[in-house]
């Protein structure tokens, strides 16, 4: 229900959008490429820290032809420091409410900051229409309140229909039974015709089964054998978890960081390369790149819901732009469970033996949701050692090389032939 | 060339007593019933259909149900803002320190788990006490308090300073004291927190007393030398050692840091070079050090001076009277001095006594030796001990006067360990506001008004100082855990010193300590300490009346002598009890006794079979108008007519496991001479009832086989092998197994035997580092103990020129002399038998080994039949009776949540129903190889340490890697002494022990 609501309000808004957008477009004076100055604005990174109706590290551009001449703002693109420094007054003004002094963008040209400027005003604009024609949008709780209302009508409607539809049914039944009390005569002969016709058929084929006891003997025999071989199936896999994909309360998707943006797996594991854990990045490491990146363009110009529930765990207030001390960790559903009694260590696997993360992982960089790949049964773990050669460029191994090669030339040694079996490398 | 001398672990061996035959035939204590299961009535039960198949149904049906719970759901709970140095996985180390010993301590994840030595320290730099070792439990105790207290009543902090802060205020308008009670407090900061208040409040007092006092000597040093100290020892440098009841390698000043310099003259590089210390000992009770020493002669505590006497007399040649007549003393006394007199400038004599006379006859004594300057240090002074017991005594006077507005109590306990408890509760009483810094309503705590509930060292800022000169610091390793705040910081804050405390150490180590040496505040957090004193002392000469001294001391003599004469003393693991709830340290056997859980009164076998008690029995003890009941513990080399009664037993509000622990001993003591004083004359009497003490030391009996080997120095020097009596030397040994390569390490052990002291830190680091539990009194009675190390320890009889060499000669020698038996101690562990018999029996092959030589254990696959313990012929393999660590009836410390945050996360803590043996710290053999990897090289010796030998401050344990032929465990295996215990065996252990050999007098 509340998914059909939100699509349906979210085609009603991106109509009147597009149709505010060409109402601006066409009525610009100057024609300027908005699209262009859109492209330019991203490219640039201007994005990171200004936003149209919104403080961030920088002003918020809205009305910013109003508040400055053309000439000025290409000026200031191009030099803030040298503006800031020759003591113009907007400028030094500029210096001394923001912390931090814009960079300077000499390369853009002024009809590139003109295209800029362009698709500011279409934002605005587009801004404004919207706040316009659609009020309840405004508020994300009164969004979520009508996606209630219209819930519980819902519910109440289908009570009526559900109460409806029973004693429909109800009369039905009444009028059929007093048909057949009507007609019992009939009913009867027709009744004693189709069981003589019927005896013909499938039963006499049943009698003939069972009498044939070398057939039934195989069948039960069949029958036991797949019993077993399904139990026996289902008894090794008991703990074993693979493909678990639980609910996460974030819905982070590792296609997006790590397919899509290419983020090294390292940025937020560090740990696997350091330590026995890989670790879940702390939250303060996500807030690295989403302290600016809000993922606004999907949703609106509102924040992302899941990136939001960061916020609310850093305790962010993105539009003061600061931290709160009111934090709660993130609980997230843990999805690869070795057992306490197995000792396994990240460092030795993806340092020492340059293991890919994706080897155990699986393809992690296409998982929308990430669930568990491997089996991380014993058996898994000892036909790898039993395989993999050891990454003997290591100087730790010279010694153990020589003897090897002593022993048997040619051959690779894996990781099982240096005691990668033994009992006590991985439970103590 | 086997050893004559017959060794053995307790009386009943030696006297191959019927129970301990039957005992010691069966591998575990209490028999298991698989005979009355199997016997004929068992046999002949009939089942009916019925019932069988009701049975069947129920367990079916029982079994399903308990299969089926979910799987659960595991939570993965990043940090929300990840602190910079912290790595999940990664330890992190912070230099602190303990009891003004410079320490490592490992934190995981923010939470402290285990502390080693500051290699880098002056002075102790190797090793740690067990008490030291230990502590880092005391952080997770739930007995402690969780927030400030008033009446007994949980109060806010302000509410408590506000009170506090009042009561002073009355107190200084009233124009009446304020007194700050404190142990010893070496702390440069704590002692500025203190001068803090006192600039607030000018009639601040601060009175240092020790439960066990170290007076004698401070009072003995202002008359001799004009110096109130307790000087520095250095038994690094002397040759010749006699201690007349002092148990320097235990209890006695700094127990750690001698046993560290003493054995550099006997441990095996000494040896090498053909030098070995003597040590003679005259002491009543069997001490650690006792044990250890060349020559031991048993008198009593009468006797103590009188031996000093002679001693002074035959050092000097003059003739001052009193001497002892003791005919065994007098002879070694004679031989003793001439040695002393040869070694002079090596030679030291040390007394344990707290009599001021004594300790001045001994400086006269070590003036005579030349020991000051050299061996006893007078300018880089101890500072460990400064209690002084006329202070307390003001004290009392004063607070029962009225004089006394505020007492402040801090580490300081007197109601529990003050002779005269009625006292300190009427001085008590007597004050009108009194305030604790205990950290739990201990027995002092609990009859005060208030309790500003300290932290532990592990939550605090501070420092220390345990000698001049050297300063350490004491630095955070965790917050604090409950709402408690540390002891400075409450003083300083009701001194209106609004600061917090970090800042408050931070600025007078810079303004005091750190100024002229170079070093930023900074550097003192990584280094953890500053050290200022001078290389060497300067020699002093003790200004001593010899003659008074010694008619004091014959007088004093008078008060003990004369029937049985009593000895208090403090025992090497729960010293003045103040680590009394320490789990860890419950269990730890004492050295000697080897007994856990208790104190007990120790008479030599001989006195027992005269007051007609045996094992097991009781006694009751009386002197100084106090009588109790204490369990009797037979014990050899005990002088003939004196007891011994350990104090730092009998707490009452301490917590969980060490309420009721034992029997308090303080009130034994008495006030002679302006000193506390530990002996005294006392009547024995057999009691009714019998104890079973929880003693570990027959629960592995070793049937009469040669695995002590001991020689003389003498005889060593003549030739290295002497007495090692190496089965291979003379034996072609034959395997049934293809021998296997072992190309990369091969991890072993060597055990220096004339090293070790039998302290048992080893075990209490082995416990820290292998989440050993702890079984508590009635299951070590039981025999299930769960220490992975233990240290054997035999004795063996002097049976004068006549060695008695069988073991029915022992047993029919008549009138054995049991107050003279040497002690040799042995530290057991897994060997890690290259063919070891555990591994050929066990069904499922939860036991194998590995090619790096380890004896590997897989938790998860034994299912409990225990083969491998029957066959085991070192009996270190230990048995999960129970799930000690989560279980309601072991609830001694482990069983909850807070306290299992000790435990240290790379090792698995074992379930019931599994065998678990020592793994040579495999965790830290696979992080030190992963760093290697990590760092592209090999590992190198000295990379990896154990546990245990981290813990050895006597290096006795020497780890490595044997491939490596230049490591020094490969140089110790070469080494001449070297033997391996039950070698004829042919399980090839992979623990080397090195002969203990004793520089003795008759060789």
């Amino acid at each position: 229900m509340r998914n059909i609501s939100s699509v349906l309000g979210r085609l009603a808004k991106s109509i009147s959008i597009s149709l505010v957008l060409l109402f601006a477009v066409t009525t610009t004076t100057q024609a300027q490429d908005a699209a262009n100055g859109a492209a330019l604005f991203k490219s640039n990174a201007c994005n990171s820290c200004h936003a149209v109706g919104k403080k961030l590290t920088g002003p918020d551009l809205a009305g910013l032809t109003e508040r400055r001449d053309e000439a000025w703002i290409v000026k200031w693109i191009h030099n803030p420091q040298g503006m800031i420094d020759s003591g113009d007054e907007q400028a030094v003004a500029l210096k001394a409410e923001y912390a931090t002094t814009m960079a300077p963008y000499a390369s853009l040209s002024e009809g590139d900051i003109k295209d800029i400027i362009a698709y500011l005003q279409a934002e605005e604009a587009k801004k404004k229409e919207k706040a316009a024609a659609d009020p309840a949008a405004a508020g994300g709780s009164s969004a979520s309140s009508d996606a209630n209302n219209l819930m519980i009508i819902g519910l109440i409607a289908l009570f009526v229909v559900a109460v409806a539809v029973i004693f429909a049914l109800n009369r039905v039944t009444k009028t059929l039974e007093r048909v057949i009390a009507n007609n019992q005569a009939s009913i009867d002969a027709a009744q004693a015709k189709t069981d003589e016709e019927g005896e013909s058929g499938s039963v006499k084929f049943a009698k003939a089964f069972l009498k044939n006891k070398k057939l039934v003997f195989f069948v039960v025999l069949m029958v036991v054998g797949l019993l077993g071989v399904a139990g026996w199936k289902t008894m090794w896999n008991v703990g074993v978890h693979e493909g678990y994909k639980p609910v996460q309360p974030i819905k982070f998707s590792h296609q997006i960081h790590a397919g899509v943006n290419q983020i090294e797996c390292q940025y937020c594991h560090g740990g696997a390369f350091k330590s026995k854990n890989a670790s879940i990045p702390s939250a303060n490491v996500c807030m690295n790149c989403h302290n600016t990146i809000t993922a606004s363009d999907h949703y609106d110009g509102n924040i992302s819901p899941e990136i939001a529930k960061l916020y609310r765990a850093v305790d962010w207030d993105p539009e003061s732009r600061s931290y709160g001390t009111n934090t709660r960790p993130i609980e997230w559903v843990r999805i690869h469970n070795l057992p306490d009694f197995a000792y396994f260590n990240h460092s030795q696997h993806v340092v020492v033996a340059g293991v890919e993360c994706q080897t155990c992982h699986g393809p992690i960089q296409d998982m929308e949701e990430v669930y568990q790949y491997s089996p991380l049964t014993m058996k898994w773990c000892i036909d790898c050692h039993k395989e993999t050669s050891v990454n003997t460029d290591n100087a730790y191994y010279d010694q153990l090389i020589e003897a090897h090669d002593k022993l048997k030339k040619g051959e690779k040694m894996t990781a099982a032939m240096i005691g990668g079996l033994e009992c006590g490398k991985c439970h103590y | 060339m086997e050893s004559n001398k017959k060794y053995w672990k307790g009386l009943e061996e030696l006297n191959q007593t019927p129970a301990f035959v039957e005992g010691s035939k069966s591998e575990f204590a209490e028999p298991i019933p698989v005979e009355d299961v199997l016997n004929e009535a068992g046999l002949s039960t009939k089942t009916p259909r019925r019932d069988f198949l009701k049975a069947l149904g129920f367990g079916l049906g029982a079994v399903t149900l308990a299969a089926c719970n979910r799987t659960p759901i595991h939570k993965a709970v990043p940090y929300v803002i990840k602190p910079e140095e912290v790595t999940p996985g990664i330890p992190n180390f912070y230099a602190s320190s303990f009891n003004g010993q410079s320490i490592i301590v490992r934190t995981r994840e923010g939470r402290p788990i285990s502390l080693e030595a500051n290699p880098n320290a002056i002075g102790l730099n190797q090793g740690t006490d067990s008490a030291t070792t230990a502590s880092v439990l005391d952080l997770y105790d739930m007995s402690k308090l969780q927030n400030p207290q008033i009446g007994g009543k949980d109060v806010e902090w302000a509410k408590l300073d506000q009170a506090v802060v009042d009561a002073l205020n009355k107190a200084q308008s009233a124009g009446k004291q304020i007194t700050i009670v404190s142990n010893t407090i070496n702390s440069p900061s704590s002692l500025a927190a203190i001068a803090a208040l006192a600039t607030k409040y000018p009639s601040t007092q601060h009175v240092q007393v020790d439960a066990v006092s170290y007076s004698g000597i401070i009072e003995a040093n202002r008359a001799s030398f004009g110096k109130a100290v307790i000087p520095s020892y250095h038994f690094d440098k002397a040759q010749v050692v006699v201690s007349v009841a002092a148990d320097f390698l235990g209890t006695w000043l700094a127990g750690e840091e001698h046993t560290q310099d003493y054995i550099k003259n006997r441990d095996h590089k000494s040896l090498k070079g053909g030098k070995m210390s003597r040590h003679i000992q005259f002491e009543s009770g069997l001490s650690m050090t006792g044990s250890n020493a060349d020559v031991r002669i048993a008198i009593k505590p009468s006797e103590e001076g009188a031996v000093l006497i002679s001693l002074y007399n035959a050092i000097t040649g003059q003739s001052v009277a009193g001497g002892t007549n003791h005919a065994k003393a007098k002879t070694a006394i004679a031989l003793a001095a001439k040695e002393l007199v040869n070694a002079r400038g090596t030679s030291v004599v040390v007394s344990g006594s707290n009599d001021t006379n004594v300790q001045a006859l001994t400086n006269a004594i070590n003036t005579a030796l030349g020991a000051y300057g050299s061996i006893i240090d007078l300018d880089n002074f101890s500072k460990q001990h400064q209690g002084s017991d006329s202070s307390f005594q003001s004290f009392l006077s004063a607070a029962k006067a009225g004089q006394v507005g505020v007492a402040i109590f801090w580490n300081t306990n007197p109601v529990y360990d003050y002779f005269k408890v009625d006292d300190v509760k009427a001085a008590i009483a007597k004050v009108d506001y009194t305030v604790s810094f205990s950290d739990r309503a201990d027995e002092t705590a609990s009859e005060l008004k208030a309790i500003a509930t300290n932290s532990t060292y592990l939550e605090s800022w501070g420092d220390a100082s345990a000698k001049e000169g050297l300063f350490t610091i004491v630095q955070p390793t965790i917050n604090p855990v409950f709402n408690t705040r540390q002891a400075e910081q409450s003083l300083i804050n009701w001194a209106g010193v609004n600061k917090p405390i970090h800042d408050f150490v931070k600025e007078n180590w810079e303004a005091n300590i750190l100024a002229g040496t170079g070093k930023a505040w900074k550097d003192v957090l990584q280094q953890g300490f500053i050290y200022k004193g001078s290389a060497t002392g300067s020699a002093y000469t003790a200004n001593v009346d010899v003659n008074a001294a010694a008619a004091a001391i014959a007088t004093d003599a008078k008060r003990i002598a004369g029937g049985v004469e009593l000895k208090v003393y403090e025992s090497p693991n729960i010293r003045d009890g103040r680590w009394a709830n320490n789990a860890y340290l419950q269990e730890l056997p004492d050295p000697v006794s080897k007994v856990t859980w208790d104190n007990f009164a120790a008479i030599n076998p001989a006195d027992a079979e005269e007051l007609g008690v045996k094992e097991t029995g009781k006694v009751t003890v009386e002197a100084n108008g106090y009588k109790v009941d204490l369990p009797v513990l037979l014990q050899p080399g005990q002088a003939r007519g004196t007891v011994s009664v350990a104090v730092g037993y009998g707490r009452t509000k301490v917590g969980k496991a060490g309420n009721n622990v034992g029997v308090n001993a303080y009130p034994f003591a008495s006030l002679v001479n302006g000193t506390i004083q530990f002996s005294a004359k006392a009547s024995v009497s057999k009691a009714s009832g019998i104890y079973e003490l929880a003693q570990t030391q027959t629960h592995h009996t070793i049937e009469g086989r040669n695995i002590i080997r001991e020689t003389s120095f003498a005889n060593y020097l003549k030739d290295p092998n002497s007495e090692s009596g190496r089965f291979s030397d003379t034996h072609q040994t034959y395997d049934l197994w293809n021998k296997f390569e072992q190309p990369g390490h091969r991890w072993v052990m060597a055990i220096d035997l004339n090293a070790c002291t039998g302290c048992g830190a080893c075990i209490v680091a082995c416990n820290v580092e292998n989440n050993v539990p702890v079984v508590g009194r009635d299951e070590v009675r039981r025999r299930r103990e769960m220490h992975w190390l233990r240290i054997d320890r035999y004795y063996t009889l002097n049976a004068g020129d006549s060695k008695l060499t069988k073991e029915k000669e022992i047993a029919k020698a008549d009138g054995l002399d049991y107050e003279d038996v040497t002690v040799v101690y042995q530290p057991m562990l897994c060997q890690h038998c290259e063919h070891a018999p555990c591994e050929t029996v066990c069904p499922v092959l939860a036991t194998v080994h590995s090619s790096e030589g380890l004896n590997h254990m897989a938790y998860n696959r034994c299912f409990g039949t225990r083969y491998c313990a029957n066959n085991c012929p070192y009996k270190v393999r230990r048995f999960n009776w129970f799930n000690y660590w989560n279980d309601s009836r072991f609830d001694n410390y482990l069983n909850n949540e807070f306290t299992q945050l000790v435990l240290n996360p790379d090792v698995t803590t074992r379930s019931r129903g599994v065998m678990e043996k020592c793994s040579m710290c495999i965790q830290r053999i696979q992080a030190g190889k992963l760093q290697a990897k990590v760092e592209n090289r090999k590992v190198k010796d000295g990379d990896i340490h154990m546990a245990c030998q981290a813990a050895c401050s006597a290096n006795a344990i020497i780890f490595g890697d044997a491939n490596d032929p230049e490591s020094e465990v490969s140089k110790a295996l070469r080494n001449e002494r070297i033997y391996y215990v039950l070698e004829e065996i042919n399980v090839q252990p992979n623990i080397g022990y090195m002969t203990k050999v004793r520089n003795t007098f008759e060789a």
